[in-house]
């Protein structure tokens, strides 16, 4: 769609997206609402970012039996394990002003499956996960995966027979969750960090369970950013 | 859940999955007497509840972030830091306030991007004439240093 209605370019394909941003943020920096250094820190907060801590809980708790019990009591206690503190890790010092502090840890059996969602926006425990891929912030997903979850699973190549309950959490402002999937066959003897290394972002997000030697996201086509992100701060 | 009551939550997801922002429609501003009771709590629901509305299905994908989106991002959570607004507001504002052809037509974070225009507008941070003249500032900055 993009591409067929692609407007003519000004000078450089400057979107007025970009225009905006710069003009937001150099005026409430002139205005003194936060400094560049707040915006900077910030922005290097958010690349320290990313699934593995999430992945180490589960794996963690895979091996732990005592480690479990916490993680699915309470999560933000056991997010520390893994060097994830909700409070102290952002840069305010009272955690980030839009994750409230409370992970849910789901845990699924042969005979249940867990899977996240936010309908009303697209929350997500970014502290200990990361940012959230797009397609979770999709209408789509939010719109279908609470009432046809076995579809939209097997949409993602997650085809569950049909003795496995599947349970779909909502997520809002107050609450947000990882799936602590049942650890797969073929893993018996493994290290935490050789268990870490299945367990995916979809496998914390419940739209795929961990296999042995998939230490990847399925694969999908991307959608190519105009002007990417540059991590060269 | 009832039947009765579940028939009445089904028949409003349903009714508002179906209602889509139109740019040319002979029915915008209908009379009062064809709006019925089901269509008037379509309309008058919060557009971004949309848990269960019908859809089809589409091609997952993964996307690329750009750089004015995790800029975004962190101006947001700035001015949040910084006791401009809170999370309940935001979410208000970003996901409600702005109407249904705004929440379904634009990108996710340039809903958030409006929203924080508005929000130093809105709360006399800036004026909007102010606002306005930045960004004629940052696009003339912008023209002159690419055709340089």
């Amino acid at each position: 769609m993009s591409d067929k209605h692609k407007p003519q370019p000004m000078v450089d394909e400057v979107s007025d997206f970009e225009i905006l941003e710069m003009a937001v943020r150099e005026l409430a920096i002139e205005k003194g609402l936060f400094s560049a250094d707040d915006h900077r820190r910030w922005t290097e907060y958010v690349h320290t970012l990313g699934p593995v801590p999430a992945a180490r809980l589960v794996a963690k708790a895979w091996l732990d039996p005592e480690y479990k019990k916490l993680a699915v009591t309470d999560g933000v206690k056991a997010s520390l394990a893994v060097g994830v503190d909700w409070i102290n890790s952002p840069p305010t010092g009272f955690g980030t002003p839009s994750d409230y502090c409370n992970l849910r840890v789901l845990e699924d059996t042969p005979k249940l499956k867990h899977v996240v969602v936010c309908t009303l926006c697209s929350c997500y425990p970014r502290p200990i996960l990361g940012q959230s891929p797009e397609w979770y912030r999709t209408p789509n997903y939010r719109r279908r995966l609470v009432r046809w979850p076995r579809q939209v699973l097997a949409e993602f190549g997650l085809q569950l027979s049909p003795e496995v309950e599947i349970r779909v959490a909502d997520s809002n402002q107050k609450t947000r969750y990882i799936v602590l999937p049942v650890r797969p066959a073929g893993t018996e003897g493994w290290t935490e960090d050789q268990l870490t290394e299945i367990v995916t972002r979809d496998c914390l997000i419940g739209v795929a369970v961990p296999k042995p030697g998939v230490t990847t996201n399925a694969k999908r086509p991307v959608h190519p950013a105009v002007h990417p992100v540059h991590h060269d701060h | 859940m009832s039947s009765s009551t579940r028939e009445r939550v089904l028949r409003h997801i349903n009714t508002v999955g179906l209602l889509q922002p139109a740019l040319h429609q002979a029915t915008h501003a209908p009379y009062p007497d064809t709006i019925d009771h089901t269509l008037y709590r379509a309309y008058t629901r919060g557009v971004h509840d949309v848990g269960g509305e019908p859809d089809v299905p589409i091609q997952w994908e993964e996307k690329e972030e750009e750089q004015w989106e995790l800029n975004t991002f962190a101006t947001c959570e700035c001015l949040a830091w910084r006791g401009v607004w809170n999370a309940e507001e935001r979410r208000r504002r970003q996901n409600v306030d702005v109407g249904q052809t705004v929440y379904l037509g634009l990108p996710y974070y340039g809903r958030w991007l409006l929203t924080a225009a508005r929000i130093l507008v809105d709360k006399q941070y800036v004026t909007l004439t102010e606002l306005v003249n930045k960004i004629e500032e940052v696009k003339k900055r912008h023209e002159q240093n690419s055709s340089r």
